[in-house]
């Protein structure tokens, strides 16, 4: 009754594919397509953020850190809201994470503030007595990379429409403007709840330290 | 009778006379249900495996091929037109019939929710939470050794573990507010927490008796008030406890003041304090108030 089958490879193989990739097909494939859709009301990341984003990856804040709440009541009670696919939109890549050694970062802008993290990156025994974590303090003295930021920040918004304004624009006059006239005002803000002197003068003088990136882009994990 | 069943069922006699000893070895109770289940279960599991495995081994042995070749044959290798097994078939019948069941009714598809099975078991916990703690709440011993498991994993990355505010960092819990916190607030005004009695305006008092309240509320309200209390007591009660509820209370940490505080945050002199809205349950908040009180000696 079947024999036709076996006398068609080919076309059993892909009969068999299809059977076997079937609840793939159906469970998966609708759920990414919905979740790659951003939230309401997300927006990108600033150029700020970004190069923030890019001190967490290089100083692999993501080994020991997660950015993915489960929902489950222990994570909740801690955490706050379980995370939603549709929250990470923008993230590109996404750093969830795989593993705990310190806490899960995905809402750490809801109940931490950049003079918190100020202290706590300079010296985390400072703030949390038994804390493992080491310092990092080259980030109060080493210059954020905002061009490749910037860079990023243009290419997402040409290859994947990500809704920057006429802000965001190729070239490198468009950068100082934007340098000039957003990104310095948003790290001034940040440096001025940092409460730390050497990184206000350092703002001031138009330079953004790696820790003022860092801190914008955990303020923005909400 | 053939040799290997006759092995066979040794072997399986074996196995079980072995479960016999180790039941009598371990004191197991054969009157519980489950344990004589899982007794019947491993002796019909020790005689199936060995009596039918034996029977096929013997059949092996003796049985010769026959029956009708299939047409088709690939390098030299026929096919038997064997008749499918009844049971097998009905069986395979069986599970086709089933599958198109799960599909349609029994699972369909998208019929679970991670989120929907969250919902329950937060809400699981909830009830278990409150009726569990309905009693302690009522103890202030327990209150406070809830409020201060909370406050070790919530609060203390800012306030530090003792509450002491890790030198001036945040706010330190063992005063209620510093002569300097009273003055910025006497200064500029308040309305943060939204507190029923409205805003506090600024310049409420000034100078020298600004300082004077300053002292005062500071040092706990010990002694005689100044004579620039009165003003402060209209809202904030003779005793400065809050009047009911309907200001904050000046002297402690009392159950309104911690809601209202987590409920929109604060910024004052040491910086700003983000809300926690419905973070905790009133219990959990009650619990937390009550540690604080206790960490001002």
């Amino acid at each position: 009754m079947f024999h036709w089958l076996e006398k068609n490879p080919f076309l059993f193989s892909v009969g068999v594919f299809i059977v076997i990739a079937f609840a793939g097909l159906v469970e998966i494939l609708p759920n990414f397509a919905e979740a790659s859709r951003p939230i309401k009301g997300l927006k990108p990341y600033t150029v700020l953020q970004l190069a923030g984003k890019e001190v967490y990856k290089k100083d692999n804040c993501i080994a020991c850190h997660s950015q993915l709440i489960r929902p489950f009541k222990s994570e909740t009670d801690r955490y706050g809201k379980y995370s939603l696919s549709g929250e990470y939109a923008y993230d590109r890549p996404f750093l969830w994470g795989s593993k705990r050694t310190g806490p899960d970062l995905h809402r750490v802008g809801n109940y931490r503030t950049p003079d918190w993290h100020a202290n706590h990156m300079w010296d985390p025994k400072s703030v949390v007595p038994d804390s493992i974590m080491p310092a990092y303090k080259h980030q109060f003295k080493n210059v954020a990379d905002m061009k490749t930021a910037y860079a990023e920040a243009v290419t997402v918004k040409k290859v994947f429409n990500t809704p920057y304004g006429d802000e965001i624009q190729p070239g490198k006059a468009a950068f100082e403007k934007y340098y000039k006239t957003i990104a310095l005002p948003e790290a001034l803000k940040i440096a001025k709840a940092m409460k730390n002197k050497d990184v206000l003068a350092m703002v001031q003088q138009g330079k953004i330290p790696e820790i003022v990136a860092l801190v914008a882009y955990l303020e923005r994990l909400k | 009778m053939n040799s290997f069943i006759v092995k066979g069922l040794v072997l399986a006699g074996v196995l079980i006379v072995a479960t016999l000893v180790v039941i009598k070895q371990m004191h197991i109770d054969l009157s519980d249900p489950i344990n004589l289940i899982t007794f019947l279960g491993a002796i019909a599991i020790a005689v199936l495996t060995f009596g039918v495995g034996a029977k096929y081994m013997a059949q092996m042995k003796t049985d010769t091929a026959g029956g009708e070749l299939a047409e088709e044959n690939w390098d030299g290798i026929g096919e038997y037109k064997n008749e499918l097994p009844a049971g097998w078939a009905w069986s395979f019948f069986g599970t086709m019939v089933w599958a198109v069941w799960y599909f349609l009714w029994g699972y369909p598809l998208n019929a679970y929710s991670q989120i929907g099975e969250y919902n329950k078991e937060v809400k699981a916990y909830n009830a278990k939470f409150e009726k569990k703690f309905e009693a302690a709440a009522k103890d202030p011993a327990t209150l406070r050794d809830m409020g201060e498991s909370i406050f070790l994993v919530q609060c203390a990355p800012c306030h530090g573990e003792t509450g002491d505010g890790l030198s001036g960092k945040a706010q330190d819990f063992e005063q209620r507010m510093s002569k300097k916190q009273v003055l910025a607030v006497l200064k500029s005004g308040q309305h943060q927490l939204m507190y029923p009695l409205g805003a506090m305006p600024a310049g409420l008092a000034s100078g020298q008796q600004a300082e004077e309240v300053a002292a005062y509320i500071a040092g706990g309200m010990k002694g005689k008030a100044p004579a620039a209390w009165a003003t402060c007591a209209g809202c904030h009660g003779q005793d400065g406890t809050g009047n009911g509820g309907t200001a904050p209370n000046l002297k402690t940490y009392d159950e309104t003041l911690v809601t209202h505080v987590l409920k929109h945050g604060k910024t004052g002199i040491i910086g700003h304090m983000p809300a926690f809205p419905g973070r905790f349950t009133p219990i959990q908040e009650k619990a937390l108030a009550a540690y604080l009180q206790t960490l001002k000696q």
